[in-house]
């Protein structure tokens, strides 16, 4: 189709000077318009929605000369591409045509007289032909005026019908962004609804955060509270020995009383290694007993008594001179009797 | 999601933090606390000698027959437990007879734990015993009792009051007015004779119960102290006899072809464990004393002897060499597999079990030496309670406390009693010739 | 040979002083040392008893054929009846096992049994004083069933045999020593 429409163009080329191969040109190039046209309308190239094709027409309508404009509209590049092509082809046909003219013009010279001859037949023709010509573009502008002012109607039904989608498309939309709104609006509120409880847990998860730090540096606080402590010990004892001559005292005198209980204590022969028996004894500072309290019993007789006994059976506690640590440790303790290893 | 989580392992964190805090806080509240708690010594060992007691010298009132002191029978009995040492009287600085002239101080300043006062008191053919114990240390009264006796048995007195003693210090009933059955063995002239004997715990108040040219061997008593039974060759055989004591009727009640030998009484009373080798060898049987049925409870090629039932009458104890060697087994019922219970060395025989089923008495080859041991039937743990090497025949007092075995003292057999868990020995007094197999009675009420 | 350890065996229970009580002829039926035990007494004449085993005239080549296996039937009887001398046997402790060289004894009294059907022999089984008493009369038992055994596989018939076991309570030796128990672990034949 394209190669059928260049060769149209091609063969319309060479009398560029005659009005009437113009004419012939005009008329094949209205024709191939129109044929490319509705070429380029093809639903399968192009979705025909009605404003395109509308589109398509309305520069086509006031000024139906410029007809290569149109060919320019639906693809340029193609076009551009087609014109390349044209122009190059046309260069070489005008060379060609350059040695032709040479030639012709000599033939021109020789049919001159006969051309004069039969130019004044051929002008009436021309006229005649010109009158026709002028008659029918006369009838083709008029068609062309009816046809554009149909164009015109439909296009401003289409207009009108377009206006009218519009607007129902305006109302669709309005109603749809209202719904849109809404629903970001909704959206939104949700958004915010978890922004908020996020926040709110992220206030509580802060909050407890800090409360656990509290506690954490409350506890830590009190880590080094008694490390200071300990260390205030160790200095305290570091410094002035006294505090571990004490204990070290009060050891002392805990493995003496362990060992003279010891000996003093008589298991009695119901006693089982699973009896316990506690005394909570006071002690004078002379070292003898002031009281003794059975705190805990182990459930048989025999056995708190041969507790008892042994607790009683001391005359003297061995206790340190020192009042502090006597009074420290041994004012008051507790002894407990359990067989580890019976006989 | 990914955030989740790590919120939720941060959450997770603070929470052992927290916890931590609190755990911290906690030692901090506890260890700041000792300053301010108590000192706790703990006493785990006791003294590893026997109690000091000192038993007065009662005062006497009447005709009280002369011969042995019933506070000189209680001293002697409360030193052979092993478990007390009595005062010599010639040490005492008073001699109380009543609570009121007891002066605790003084005691305490001879190191006693517990003061025996008492008076006896003669009415017709009757001695009375006023007795009081007191702890001295705690200066308490603990026990405060009258007991009698007619005037020649005075000796049952003073076990009785020995009996009473030994529970108010230990807690556990006193087994010295139980009774032994013994076998001597005299040779004069090279002629031996056999003497089945029944005494008191202290070996005193001796009665020849059987006298014979031939062996006697293993006195058992019956649950209700009133019959042994033994193994006699008087007639030139083994044979098993029941011998009522009080009559000194006799039954024999096995005489079978092969052995007769190691009756043991069922704790009803009823039946008789033996050990008899009529159906080919040693074997033990299960006999009904009334019909005389036997039903053989073990079965194996090796011996099986020294039957014995365990304390809940159902299971007994056996030695058998079905191993090699003799060892102790166990079967929990007459039909039940025989567990074996011995494993310390190569020769564990003649098993004796407690009353209350926690331990197993038994002989034990150590180093060419024969010792008692013993073993916890809960830890299986073994222990060796004899320093002499050639012990035989354990016999365990009624109550568990004492044991008596047969030893070798200058080559004649002597019975010694030992507390169970090894405590000191006390030799019984030594009679001519050997004396061996001793038997402790049951409590009798 | 065998005549050479039969006289080692022999000249050791000889030495020991154990042939309690033998008469010395041991053609006759013995009466047992049963029930007399060891005492020192008997023990002196037993010393003494020293059987005349002497077999130097044995190889005199100046016998006859004839004479020569009748002396040698006789020196064989003579043989087995100073072997009877021994009546009894050791063990060892806590053993029933006949040792090897009891066998040839053993055997001897089985074939005297068996050509004297009225001949009854009481196998007694004692115990040394180790252990517990009534173990050890178990395997005295024990030891004695395995003589009794021992002589009925070898000829003796059933009804000739009786077994008892003392245990430790008729020891051949007072003391406590390794050679009083390994005299005291002993089956004694008492024929009767």
């Amino acid at each position: 189709m394209r190669g059928h429409e260049r060769d149209v163009t091609n063969t319309g080329q060479p009398p560029w000077k005659s009005p009437v191969a113009l004419s012939i040109l005009l008329h094949g190039l209205i024709l191939g318009v129109a044929l490319t046209g509705w070429t380029w309308t093809d639903p399968s190239e192009d979705p025909p929605p009605p404003s395109i094709s509308a589109r398509l027409i309305t520069p086509n309508e006031p000024e139906p000369s410029p007809v290569t404009e149109p060919v320019d509209e639906p693809d340029r590049d193609e076009e551009r591409r087609q014109e390349e092509e044209r122009q190059r082809k046309e260069e070489a046909e005008r060379r060609k045509a350059e040695e032709e003219r040479e030639r012709e013009e000599a033939r021109r010279i020789q049919q001159e007289k006969e051309r004069k001859l039969e130019q004044k037949r051929q002008e009436e023709a021309a006229e005649r032909e010109r009158e026709q010509q002028r008659k029918a573009e006369e009838a083709a502008r008029q068609k062309a005026a009816a046809e554009a002012k149909e164009r015109e109607r439909q296009k401003a039904e289409e207009e009108k019908r377009r206006q009218e989608e519009a607007a129902r498309k305006a109302a669709e939309e309005k109603r749809r962004a209202e719904e849109q709104r809404r629903k970001e609006e909704a959206e939104r509120k949700a958004r915010e609804e978890r922004e908020r409880q996020e926040a709110e847990r992220k206030r509580k998860e802060r909050e407890r955060r800090l409360k656990e730090q509290q506690l954490e540096a409350l506890a830590e606080e009190a880590q080094q509270e008694r490390e200071a402590e300990e260390r205030r010990k160790r200095e305290a004892a570091a410094a002035k020995a006294r505090e571990s001559q004490m204990l070290s005292e009060s050891q002392k005198y805990q493995a003496l009383i362990r060992e003279r209980l010891s000996q003093a204590w008589y298991p009695p022969s119901s006693a089982t290694e699973e009896m316990t028996a506690r005394l909570q004894i006071t002690l004078l500072p002379t070292g003898e007993l002031a009281s003794v309290k059975l705190v805990s019993s182990s459930g048989n007789t025999a056995f708190d008594n041969s507790a008892l006994g042994a607790v009683k059976s001391l005359n003297r506690y061995p206790i340190p001179d020192d009042r502090d640590t006597f009074e420290k440790y041994f004012r008051q303790f507790t002894i407990e009797f359990n067989p580890r290893r019976l006989r | 999601m990914g955030n989740q989580m790590t919120n939720r392992s941060t959450t997770g964190i603070t929470r052992i933090g927290l916890a931590a805090a609190w755990f911290l806080m906690l030692v901090v509240m506890t260890a700041g606390n000792p300053a301010n708690a108590e000192l706790l010594i703990r006493i785990t060992e006791g003294a590893d000698s026997a109690i000091p007691v000192a038993v007065v010298p009662f005062s006497e009132s009447g005709q009280i027959p002369s011969g042995d002191k019933v506070s000189n029978i209680v001293r002697d009995d409360l030193t052979m437990s092993g478990e007390f040492k009595p005062l010599p009287p010639e040490k005492m600085l008073s001699l109380p007879s009543k609570g009121d002239e007891v002066y605790f101080r003084d005691w305490r300043l001879l190191g006693q734990r517990y003061v025996l006062v008492g008076q006896l008191t003669r009415t017709g053919d009757k001695i009375e015993a006023r007795y009081e114990l007191f702890d001295v240390n705690r200066e308490e009264r603990i026990l405060g009792a009258t007991a009698s006796s007619s005037v020649n048995s005075t000796r049952s007195l003073a076990h009785h009051i020995s009996d009473k003693v030994y529970e108010a210090i230990t807690g556990v009933p006193g087994a010295f007015s139980t009774k032994l059955a013994y076998v001597t063995l005299q040779r004069s002239g090279g002629e031996p004779m056999y003497r089945l004997q029944v005494s008191d715990v202290d070996g005193k108040r001796a009665r020849v119960r059987l006298e014979s040219d031939e062996p006697i061997l293993s006195p058992a008593w019956s649950p209700d102290g009133k019959r042994l039974a033994y193994v006699s060759f008087e007639t030139g055989k083994p044979a098993i006899y029941i011998h009522e004591l009080s009559s000194g009727n006799r039954t024999r009640v096995a005489d079978f072809r092969g052995l007769n030998s190691a009756p043991a009484w069922s704790p009803d009373g009823r039946s008789l464990l033996l050990t008899l080798s009529k159906d080919g060898n040693a074997e033990v049987y299960k006999m009904d004393i009334q019909s005389r049925s036997l039903k053989r409870l073990t079965n194996h090629w090796s011996i099986d002897t020294e039957p014995t039932w365990d304390h809940t009458g159902k299971g007994f104890f056996f030695t058998s060499d079905r191993s090699g060697g003799p060892q102790i087994y166990h079967k929990s019922s007459e039909d039940a597999e025989p567990r074996r219970i011995t494993f310390g060395s190569r020769y564990n025989a003649r098993p004796r079990p407690d009353d209350d089923g926690k331990y197993v008495y038994y002989v034990h080859q150590r180093d060419q030496a024969f010792h008692i041991a013993r073993t916890n039937l809960q830890t299986e743990e073994e222990t060796i309670l004899t320093r002499t090497g050639s012990d035989e025949s354990p016999s365990v007092s009624p109550n568990g406390r004492m044991l008596i075995y047969a030893t070798k003292q200058s080559g004649d057999s002597v019975l010694t009693v030992i507390a169970a868990d090894g405590g000191a020995a006390y030799s019984l007094p030594a009679s001519e010739g050997d004396v061996r197999e001793p038997a402790w009675s049951p409590i009798v009420k | 040979m065998n005549v050479s350890a039969h006289h080692k065996l022999f000249a050791m229970v000889m030495s020991l002083g154990l042939i309690a009580g033998c008469s010395s002829t041991g053609e006759t039926t013995e009466d047992g040392a049963y029930g007399s035990d060891v005492s020192a007494v008997d023990q002196e004449g037993g010393s003494t008893v020293y059987g005349g085993d002497d077999d130097g005239g044995v190889s005199s080549s100046e016998m006859s054929e004839e004479q020569r296996r009748e002396a040698e039937a006789r020196a064989a009887r003579a043989e087995e009846a100073a072997m009877r001398e021994i009546t009894t046997f050791y063990f060892d402790f806590d053993t029933s096992e006949i040792k090897a060289d009891a066998r040839d004894v053993l055997v001897a009294h089985a074939r005297f049994l068996q050509a004297n059907p009225g001949q009854n022999v009481r196998i007694e089984g004692h115990a040394d004083e180790r252990g517990t008493k009534e173990y050890n009369l178990a395997l005295g038992e024990r030891r004695a069933n395995a003589i009794e055994r021992f002589l009925i596989v070898n000829g003796a018939s059933r009804g000739q045999t009786e077994t008892i076991s003392y245990g430790e309570e008729k020891p051949a030796v007072m003391g406590s020593s390794e050679s009083a128990w390994a005299q005291n672990r002993r089956v004694e034949l008492v024929f009767q």
